[in-house]
C-alpha cells in the first residue's frame, strides 16, 4: 500500500461527495437525504480507510455508500415523505435558454418521480449506472449480488421507466 | 445461422446492456442480427436507448460545500515542512500554496513554531523522552496526526512559539528549499512534529 493507492478521506469527498449526494438525491428525491448520506458516508469513508484492501476501490466505496443508505432509510422510516425537490435545486451546466431551462426541469422532475415509483432494487441498479456511472461489475460488488442480476436489474428498471414516461421525451 | 424471432422479454435485456457496452463479443453479434431482422426489435431498443439517455440527462446537483472539508491543507502543513510529501502530493500541496492565503499563512506560523521550538534548549529529548530510534512510520502518523485535528497539533505549535519577531519576507519556493535541504542536513528535524503529536491529548 502507498500513499499514491491509497486516497487520504479529504481526496474520497473531494472527488465523490458530488457522486455520492446526488446518488441519494435521486433515489429518495430529497436533499436532506442526499446531506445526511454525504456524511455518514464521509465518516465511515474515514473509518474505514485504514483498513482498505487495494482493489476495486469503486466497489468498496460504493458499498459503504449504499449499506450507509439503507441503514438510514431503516433509521427514518416512519418520517413522513419529504415533497419533491423544487426546480430551483437543479443545477443545469452553461446558461441554457429559459425554454430549455423549463423544459429540462419538465423532464427531469417527470423522470425523477418515476424513479421513485421503481421497486428498490430496480432503482438502486438504475442510479448506480445512469447517474452514478458505475460499470455492471461494480454494481454487482456494491450490491452484493451476482453481474447476471445487475443486467436485469437495470434492465426491468428502465423498461419500466419507459411506460411511466411521457412520450415522447 | 438460424433466423432470431425478436422477443422482448428474452431479448430485451441484451439491449439495455448493448447500450451499457456491457456485451461479449458473440452477445453484441445477437443484438445486431434482431436489429436487422425486425421493426419491433429497432422500436424496443429506441425506446430503451431514449429512457436511458433521459436518465443519463438528468441534472447533477452540486453538494453543498458544507459537507465537504474545507479543501485547506490542513495536517498536510508540517509534512510539507519536513520535506516528507512525496512528489504528486508536494506538486498539488505547492500548488494550493500559490492559490491560498490562508494556508500560506497558516504555514508560515507553523514554520516560525518550529524554528522557535528548536531553539529551545534540549527540546527533542524532553518532549518524549527520548529521540526515536526510527522514524514513526507514516501511515501511523497520518493517524494520530488525523485523530487529534491539525488545529489541535497547530496550536500546540503555535503555543510554543512566544514573542514571534518581525514578520519575515514570506517567498515560497524559498521557503521549501530551505526546509527540503534542513531536513535531510540534519536527521532529527523531520522526527520533531510527529513526537510532538504523539504527546498532544
Ligand atoms: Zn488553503
Amino acid at each position: 500500500m502507498t500513499d499514491e493507492s491509497t486516497p487520504t478521506w479529504e481526496d474520497v469527498a473531494h472527488r465523490y461527495g458530488r457522486k455520492i449526494y446526488n446518488f441519494a438525491y435521486r433515489l429518495t428525491g430529497n436533499p436532506d437525504d442526499a446531506a445526511d448520506l454525504v456524511q455518514e458516508t464521509l465518516l465511515r469513508v474515514r473509518k474505514g480507510l485504514s483498513s482498505y484492501q487495494p482493489g476495486s476501490f469503486e466497489g468498496w466505496l460504493w458499498r459503504i455508500t449504499r449499506n450507509a443508505f439503507l441503514d438510514g432509510i431503516r433509521r427514518k422510516k416512519r418520517r413522513p415523505e419529504s415533497a419533491l425537490p423544487e426546480g430551483d435545486h437543479h443545477s443545469l451546466g452553461s446558461s441554457p435558454s429559459p425554454d430549455e431551462v423549463l423544459s429540462s426541469i419538465r423532464l427531469s422532475d417527470d423522470v425523477q418521480s418515476a424513479l421513485l415509483k421503481l421497486p428498490y432494487e430496480f432503482r438502486e441498479a438504475v442510479v448506480l449506472c445512469d447517474v452514478v456511472g458505475l460499470s455492471y461489475d461494480e454494481i454487482a460488488e456494491a450490491t452484493d449480488v451476482p453481474v447476471g442480476t445487475v443486467r436485469s436489474r437495470i434492465h426491468r428498471g428502465r423498461k419500466l421507466l419507459r411506460g411511466m414516461l411521457t412520450w415522447p421525451i | 445461422m438460424a433466423d432470431l424471432i425478436f422477443d422482448p422479454e428474452e431479448h430485451g435485456e441484451l439491449f439495455s446492456a448493448y447500450l451499457d457496452g456491457q456485451l461479449t463479443p458473440s452477445e453484441v453479434a445477437i443484438v445486431c442480427e434482431l436489429l436487422d431482422g425486425s421493426e419491433e426489435a429497432i422500436e424496443e431498443f429506441r425506446y430503451l436507448r431514449s429512457t436511458r439517455r433521459a436518465l443519463r440527462l438528468l441534472p447533477e446537483f452540486e453538494v453543498p460545500a458544507a459537507l465537504l472539508p474545507d479543501g485547506h491543507l490542513g495536517d498536510r502543513l508540517s509534512a510539507y515542512l519536513d520535506g516528507e510529501l512525496v512528489s504528486l502530493e508536494h506538486r498539488r500541496v505547492t500548488k494550493h500554496l500559490v492559490d491560498c492565503a490562508d494556508c500560506r499563512a497558516e504555514l508560515q506560523e507553523l514554520d516560525r513554531a518550529r524554528i522557535a521550538v528548536r531553539s529551545l534548549p534540549g527540546v527533542e529529548t524532553t518532549m518524549t523522552g527520548e529521540i526515536p530510534a526510527t522514524p514513526v512510520p507514516r501511515r501511523r502518523r497520518r493517524i494520530i496526526a488525523g485523530a487529534i485535528g491539525a488545529s489541535a497539533a497547530a496550536a500546540l505549535l503555535v503555543g510554543l512559539a512566544v514573542g514571534g519577531g518581525d514578520e519575515p519576507v514570506f517567498v515560497l519556493d524559498d521557503l521549501n528549499a530551505r526546509h527540503v535541504a534542513r531536513a535531510s542536513a540534519e536527521p532529527g528535524f523531520a522526527f520533531l512534529p510527529s513526537t510532538i503529536e504523539v504527546a498532544a491529548p
